[in-house]
């Protein structure tokens, strides 16, 4: 078995020819056998400017990590490896222009791009089907594109230290998506579609151009951890916003709903029925306190290393709750300005 | 600082282990030693992008290492009783690879991030006495909550069952 001088043969599946100096990969003292049984080879720190058409014998290779190189390209040579299911070249040189073409074809689970200098995502990597995890983090992404909901199985997507502006409703339609990672980015505002993320775990927003959140969030009821340090948010949010009488139709609404006045789908044209539908899932005046706890007391905000509630969120109380913005850590300090809030103010809030 | 051999071999195996243990949002502490009560020593794991609150030291004392990657440490002032504007940042640093810092009460409140979106990083506590739990503080108020700390592993061995992430995050690591 002849292996190259310095390479760490890990087992017989695994080749590691990391932190080598390398300025080419040279894998003409492996043998094809051991080409052929190779699952995981390790290329990374070292200083290779490109990718040698070789790597295309590695037939069988399933994590291919080619991170803190020089590399500026990657070969078309990757598609022939048909079982690739992990690339890692983090800190490279890579653009939007390196991915090979076929790219998309690859059975990749696990795509990691990240200190590389992408200004897009590129379209290749939008057709990878099984991708689970994708980390871009740390590049100069301006944007999200929409195509992002093809990539169907993706549960990871860390686009951490980039320059994204704003965030598409496409990234809703991600049926799995457990972790969201946009921390250090430019975003001014949260779509209420993400509500949809049903199996949403982790949301990082930390860094950003925030001033609000959207009520919407709190439906996130599987939500465990969420950062928001370092955005502009505001604090005394009700006496910032502007006042403006409630429609008719919503006080119609309102009162529909917190008097229980039945009524029947025969009765009613149905975008009505969906409006009155729509105010009871929200914040109901009679129990707006109760619904609310629920879902910030499933939310940790990690920045504050615990359960602690948005200073935004006891605005959002109902008037006529009893207890709700006493029982609030935050209301110690502001109960005073609280008070002085009107009424009315506090309830428009809560309906939108 | 120093380590006999006993805990050099524990924060090995611990570090192993932590390679895994990389959550999303929250970095991950992992005992070491007990010290039969006199100290915790410990390990934490921070992945990408993750970092700790502002928070003060329980009246112990603190001792960090870099043990890998980068951690940048924001100092604060303790924040006077009002609770009335944004909490005073006195100074910044970023913790290289091996460096060791130093920090109790009477010196301030410190944040630790790992803002690194490439690297992980991995640094080594001792706090003596031990303590379970310490103060936050919201940055925009000074506005204070105390916390109960947990651990993500205890003398190797994991205390809470394993996210889907770190199975993710696992198929990235040798």
């Amino acid at each position: 078995m002849e292996i190259h001088e310095g390479a760490v043969a890990v087992g017989d599946s695994v080749l590691d020819f990391s932190r080598l100096s390398l300025n080419t990969f040279n894998a003409d003292s492996v043998s094809d056998e051991r080409k052929r049984d190779t699952r995981q080879l390790y290329l990374n720190y070292n200083r290779l400017a490109s990718l040698p058409s070789a790597l295309g014998v590695f037939c069988n290779l399933e994590l291919l990590d080619i991170s803190n190189n020089g590399l500026a390209s990657i070969c078309e040579d990757l598609t022939r490896l048909t079982k690739l299911k992990t690339l890692v070249a983090k800190n490279n040189r890579l653009d939007e222009f390196s991915l090979p073409k076929e790219f998309g074809s690859l059975p990749l689970e696990v795509l990691n791009l990240s200190g590389n200098r992408f200004e897009e995502i590129p379209l290749q990597c939008t057709k990878l089907q099984r991708l689970q995890s994708l980390s871009l983090g740390g590049n100069r992404l301006k944007s999200i594109p929409a195509e992002i909901e093809n990539l169907t199985s993706l549960e990871l997507l860390y686009l951490g230290g980039n320059l994204i502006s704003a965030i598409p409703p496409e990234v809703a339609n991600l049926p799995y998506l457990s972790y969201l990672v946009l921390c250090d980015n430019r975003i001014q505002s949260v779509p209420p579609e993400l509500t949809r993320l049903h199996s949403m775990r982790s949301l990082s927003l930390h860094n950003n151009l925030l001033t609000y959140l959207p009520r919407e969030i709190l439906c996130l009821v599987h939500l465990q951890e969420l950062s928001l340090r370092g955005n502009p948010l505001v604090v005394r949010f009700v006496k910032e916003m502007t006042y403006d009488p409630p429609s008719l139709l919503e006080l119609a609404g309102r009162t529909i709903k917190s008097r229980n006045i039945p009524y029947f789908p025969r009765d009613l044209p149905s975008n009505l029925l969906r409006y009155l539908d729509l105010a009871s899932k929200c914040p109901n005046p009679k129990c707006a306190g109760v619904y609310f706890d629920s879902c910030v007391r499933q939310i940790k905000f990690v920045d504050f290393c615990g359960k602690y509630r948005l200073p935004l969120m006891h605005y959002l109380c109902s008037p006529e709750c009893t207890s709700p913005c006493s029982s609030n850590p935050q209301s110690d300090a502001e109960s005073e300005d609280e008070n002085s809030v009107p009424v009315d103010r506090l309830q428009r809030v809560l309906l939108g | 600082m120093s380590l006999d051999r006993s805990e050099m071999r524990s924060a090995t195996i611990i570090l192993a282990a932590c390679n895994m243990h990389f959550l999303t949002n929250s970095y991950t502490r992992n005992l070491v030693d007990a010290g039969n009560g006199k100290f915790n020593l410990m390990i934490l794991c921070w992945g990408e992008g993750h970092g700790s609150s502002i928070h003060d030291h329980t009246n112990s004392h603190c001792f960090m290492k870099l043990l890998q990657g980068q951690l940048k440490e924001t100092l604060f002032e303790w924040p006077d009783g009002n609770c009335r504007g944004d909490m005073v940042q006195r100074s910044q640093r970023v913790l290289q690879e091996n460096k060791v810092a130093y920090i109790n009460d009477s010196l301030g409140l410190h944040r630790v991030e790992n803002v690194s979106h490439t690297e992980c990083a991995v640094s080594l506590h001792l706090y003596s006495p031990p303590f379970q739990s310490c103060q936050t503080f919201d940055q925009r108020t000074g506005h204070r909550n105390t916390v109960k700390m947990t651990f993500w592993s205890k003398f190797g061995e994991r205390t809470s069952f394993v996210s889907g992430y770190f199975k993710i995050k696992a198929k990235e690591c040798h």
